[in-house]
C-alpha cells in the first residue's frame, strides 16, 4: 500500500507557485536529515516539546534489549492547537510507530517524523478540521468554529 | 446557490457604498436594499472615526503569487476553482488515511519525495494548514494574487539585478551553503518567517494568521510568525536612511477609507526577489465586510523590477487564535543542520 | 515691618529669579503626544505610549551593592571577574539597586532557594536572557528596553523592544492555554483605572533577573497597571507559584513614559547577535 504521506504540497493539479523564496529555502528536511540513514521506530512517548519551529516527540524504544530515546520532528503545534489540540491529548507511554530518516549527524538520535502512527496505523493527528468546512470564514453561512477552549 | 449570489451581490453593494468614502463618525447611511437581501453592512469604525481593521484575519489561499502557466485569466471559473478545492480536500482526505502498521523504514537513498519533502518524505499532512479556498476578490476568483502586470507574474528582473546576483554568486563561489549559520535561510535562523512578511503574503504552509490593532496613531499588524510585530506610524516620517530594521519601516495614512501604508528601509539580509536596499512596498488596507479586508500591495524598485507589480489578497476574518511562534528559543533544526553538515564531511572525509 | 525699599528689592530679585528660572525651564519642543487624551474613548485610562522601567530589577529583583561583574572566579584575595566577561571591565560591573520587592525577600521553598545560589553561580551558562530568549513576564517590563502599548476599545497589545517579544492581552478569557509558552497567556481585565492582567501558561525556561531568580511552570502573574498621570505608570506584580515559594510576594515599580516627540521603539532582533555565541562551533572553519 502506498503510504505516500510527504508534502510535497507544492504540486496540486493548477500547478501551486510558491510565493517569494523556494520552498527548500525554510524546510531544510534534504538539509537535516539523510536519505542514506532510513529508521523506523516502535516505542512509548517520554515527552513532547511543544515548541516552535517544530514539535519535538521524545519516542523511548528498545534495542538490543536496552532502552533507547529518540527525538522526532513534527510541525508547527500552532495549526493542531487551532484543532483542539493541547500538551495532554497524547499521554506519556502513548506507544507509536515512526518511519523516517536519521538527522545527518549521525552521532544524534534524531529523525524526522515522515510518517507517525498509533499501533494500528492510525495518524497521530488528523488532518482535517472534521466538520469539512473551509477555515477561511468567508461563508456567512458557515457556523464559525468556536476556538478551543469555550 | 440562492446563499451564494446573494453574498456576492451584497459584497458588491458594500464595495459600492464603501467607494463613496463616506467617512463621518456616524458612519455610512446605505441606500435603500433591494428585496431579498438582508439588511447592508455599515463599516464599523473606531471612536476616531476610522474604519476598524481589527481582529485576527487570515490570508491562507490557494491562489498562487503568480500565474501558473496555461492559465492565462486572472478570474477563475467556478468550475476551475472547484477542482483546485476539490484536489486539496480530497488529497488531504487521502494523506488522513491509517497507514499500515507493519510498514518497514522507508527506502534507503531516499523516498523520492520532491520540493520541501527533500527525499526523506518531510513529516505528516496534519502539521500543514495551507488553505482551502481560492482567493475570492470582488466577487472574483482568482488564479494569482498578481494582478498587474497582467500576465500575473513578477516582471523580469533589471540588468543591474542581473549583475548584483551575479556578483553575489562570485563571492560565495567555493563555498558550502551549510558552512555558515549566516549563509542559511533567514527562517531557518528563526529571523524571519518564509514569506516576505512585507508585503503580507501567505507561505502556503501554515500560520497564516496576523492580529490588526488599531490607536489613532499606530496600527500594529502581528504575523503568527515569528511573533513579529510590524507597527506602522501613522502620519510619521521614515526613519534615518542608515536604520534599516527587519521589515522595514512602515509609515501610513489614510485615504477615505483605505488605510495607506509604505515600507522602506528594509535591511540588506532581507531581500525579497533580490530587492532590498531600494525596495519599496505600498499596501492598502480596505475592509469590505463583516469578514473581509481587501489587501492590496505594490511592490517597487527600478533597480531591481523592469517595473513595478500589484497583488491583491483577501484578508478573512477568523475565531481561531494565534498563538506564540518562539522560533529561536526551540531551534534544534538549525543546530541539526549545521552539525549535521560537519558530521557528514567527516565520514566522507572532505572536511578541509 | 519691612521697609518698602528692602521689599521692593525683594520683589525685584524675586521676579529677575523667577525669570531667569522660567528661561532655564523652557516649555518641551511642541509634541504630537501633547494632545494624547488621558481616556480611550470609551472611558478607560489611556495607557497609549512608550514605556520603560528604570530601575536595576534586571540585574536583581532584591536590593544589591555594586558588584564587579556577573560571573566570578577565586581570586588571590576576593574573587574576581570570570575569564570570559573580564575584558568589559568596568562596562560589565553591576550596578547598586533598591529592589523591587515588597519585603526584600523572595520566599523560596529550601530547594529552590538552592537552585537559585546555583543558578547565579553558573549565571553565564543558563541565563536565559543571554541567549535572547524571549524574557517572560515580568520580566520582560524590566529590562532595559522600552516597549509599547496598544491600546484600542477593543485590543490591548503589548509589543517589546527586546527579541520583539509580544503579548496580546485576551479581554475574554480564551480558556486555559493549551501549551505553555515562552510570554505566557495574558488576560486583562479594568478595575476602576487599573488594568489587572492574569498571566498563566507560563512555560519554566525564563528568569525573573539576571541573579538566577526563577521559577517552575506553576507561575502564576497578577499584574496591576495603574496610571499616575499622563506619564507614569505605578505597575505591581504578584508571583504565586507553589512548586517554588512558601507564599505569594510581590514586585512593584514605576514605569515611565518616554515623552520625546521622535519617542520609537528600535528594534533588537538580538536572534542574530547570538548566532556566534550559540553556532560558532559549527561553523565549517571555527572564527580565531
Amino acid at each position: 500500500m502506498n503510504v505516500r504521506t510527504t508534502i510535497g504540497i507544492v504540486v496540486l493539479g493548477a500547478g501551486l507557485v510558491l510565493a517569494g523564496r523556494s520552498v527548500m529555502a525554510h524546510h531544510a528536511f534534504g538539509a537535516e536529515f539523510d536519505p542514506n540513514a532510513p529508521i523506523r521506530l516502535q516505542g512509548k512517548v517520554v515527552r513532547i516539546e511543544w515548541v516552535n519551529p517544530h514539535t519535538w516527540i521524545h519516542v523511548e524504544t528498545v534495542k538490543d534489549g536496552k532502552p533507547e530515546v529518540w527525538m522526532v520532528e513534527g510541525g508547527t503545534p500552532n495549526t493542531l492547537l487551532r484543532r483542539g489540540i493541547t500538551k495532554d491529548t497524547v499521554a506519556v507511554g502513548t506507544e507509536l510507530i515512526i518511519d523516517g530518516y536519521q538527522t545527518k549527524d549521525h552521532s544524534l538520535k534524531r529523525a524526522n517524523g515522515r510518517d507517525v502512527t498509533f499501533l494500528d496505523g492510525r495518524k497521530l493527528f488528523m488532518g482535517s478540521s472534521g466538520t469539512g468546512a473551509p477555515k477561511d470564514g468567508r461563508d456567512p453561512t458557515e457556523v464559525p468554529r468556536k476556538p478551543p477552549g469555550q | 446557490m440562492d446563499v451564494k449570489r446573494n453574498l456576492v451581490t451584497g459584497s458588491i453593494a458594500a464595495v459600492a457604498i464603501a467607494a463613496f468614502g463616506v467617512t463621518t463618525v456616524a458612519g455610512q447611511r446605505p441606500a435603500a436594499p433591494p428585496a431579498g437581501i438582508a439588511k447592508p453592512w455599515v463599516m464599523p469604525r473606531t471612536g476616531d472615526g476610522k474604519p476598524d481593521l481589527q481582529g485576527i484575519w487570515t490570508n491562507a489561499t490557494l491562489t498562487p503569487l503568480e500565474r501558473p502557466q496555461g492559465q492565462p485569466n486572472l478570474v477563475l471559473t467556478d468550475a476551475q476553482a472547484a477542482a483546485m478545492e476539490n484536489a486539496t480536500a480530497e488529497r488531504r482526505e487521502r494523506l488522513s488515511q491509517a497507514s499500515d502498521p507493519n510498514r518497514p523504514a522507508p527506502p534507503q537513498g531516499g523516498d523520492g519525495s520532491t520540493g520541501a519533502a527533500g527525499n526523506v518524505g518531510g513529516y505528516n499532512n496534519f502539521w500543514l494548514d495551507p488553505g482551502e479556498r481560492v482567493a475570492v476578490i470582488d466577487g472574483q476568483k482568482r488564479s494569482s494574487l498578481i494582478i498587474d502586470p497582467p500576465d500575473g507574474r513578477i516582471p523580469p528582473i533589471t540588468a543591474e539585478a542581473r549583475a548584483r546576483n551575479q556578483e553575489r554568486m562570485k563571492a560565495r563561489a567555493g563555498t558550502g551553503q551549510y558552512d555558515h549559520p549566516e549563509y542559511r535561510p533567514l527562517a531557518e535562523r528563526c529571523l524571519l518567517s518564509f514569506g516576505p512578511t512585507t508585503p503580507l503574503v501567505p507561505n502556503y504552509f501554515y500560520n497564516n494568521n496576523l492580529q490588526i490593532v488599531q490607536t489613532p496613531d499606530h496600527v500594529m499588524i502581528l504575523m503568527e510568525m515569528v511573533h513579529d510585530a510590524r507597527i506602522v506610524r501613522i502620519g510619521g516620517k521614515h526613519v534615518p536612511p542608515h536604520i534599516r530594521p527587519w521589515m522595514g519601516d512602515s509609515i501610513g495614512h489614510w485615504e477615505g477609507d483605505t488605510l495607506v501604508v509604505e515600507t522602506t528601509h528594509f535591511p540588506l539580509q532581507q531581500p525579497f526577489r533580490g530587492a532590498a536596499e531600494n525596495l519599496k512596498v505600498t499596501e492598502r488596507f480596505r475592509r469590505v465586510d463583516a469578514n473581509t479586508i481587501n489587501y492590496r500591495f505594490t511592490v517597487e524598485d527600478p533597480t531591481t523590477f523592469a517595473k513595478p507589480f500589484t497583488g491583491e489578497i483577501p484578508f478573512n476574518a477568523t475565531n481561531e487564535l494565534i498563538y506564540e511562534y518562539a522560533c529561536h528559543e526551540g531551534n534544534y533544526a538549525l543546530a541539526n543542520v549545521l552539525s549535521g553538515a560537519r558530521n557528514e564531511e567527516k565520514r566522507k572525509g572532505t572536511q578541509k | 515691618m519691612i521697609e518698602r525699599r528692602v521689599l521692593r528689592d525683594i520683589t525685584v530679585g524675586l521676579a529677575t529669579a523667577a525669570i531667569v528660572a522660567a528661561a532655564f525651564l523652557a516649555a518641551p519642543p511642541a509634541t504630537s503626544q501633547a494632545a494624547r487624551p488621558a481616556r480611550t474613548p470609551d472611558g478607560k485610562p489611556n495607557l497609549n505610549g512608550i514605556w520603560q522601567a528604570l530601575n536595576t530589577a534586571n540585574y536583581d529583583l532584591r536590593s544589591h551593592g555594586a558588584k564587579a561583574a556577573l560571573a566570578f572566579r577565586p581570586g588571590p584575595v576576593v574573587p574576581v571577574p570570570a575569564a570570559a566577561v573580564i575584558a568589559f571591565g568596568a562596562v560589565g560591573a553591576v550596578p547598586g539597586g533598591v529592589g523591587v520587592v515588597e519585603g526584600d525577600d523572595i520566599p523560596y521553598l529550601p530547594e529552590a532557594a538552592a537552585k537559585q545560589k546555583k543558578n547565579q553561580e553558573g549565571w553565564l551558562d543558563s541565563d536565559p536572557e543571554i541567549k535572547c530568549y524571549l524574557p517572560g513576564v515580568p520580566r520582560a517590563n524590566y529590562l532595559p528596553f522600552p516597549f509599547q502599548i496598544l491600546q484600542s476599545e477593543k485590543a490591548i497589545f503589548f509589543s517589546y523592544e527586546y527579541a520583539g517579544a509580544v503579548r496580546n492581552i485576551f479581554l475574554k478569557d480564551p480558556g486555559p492555554a493549551p501549551v505553555d509558552s515562552w510570554m505566557g497567556q495574558s488576560v486583562g481585565k479594568w478595575e476602576g483605572d487599573t488594568l489587572v492582567v492574569t498571566v498563566t501558561g507560563l512555560n519554566d525556561q525564563t528568569w525573573f533577573d539576571r541573579a538566577g531568580n526563577h521559577h517552575s511552570d506553576q507561575l502564576k502573574v497578577t499584574e496591576r497597571y495603574t496610571p499616575q498621570g499622563p506619564d507614569h505608570l505605578w505597575y505591581e506584580a504578584t508571583i504565586e507559584d507553589a512548586k517554588t515559594f512558601s507564599r505569594p510576594w510581590k514586585i512593584r515599580m514605576p514605569l515611565y513614559r518616554h515623552i520625546n516627540p521622535d519617542a520609537r521603539l528600535n528594534q533588537f532582533k538580538c536572534v542574530e547577535f547570538v548566532e556566534e555565541l550559540m553556532y560558532g562551533k559549527f561553523r565549517k572553519t571555527p572564527v580565531q
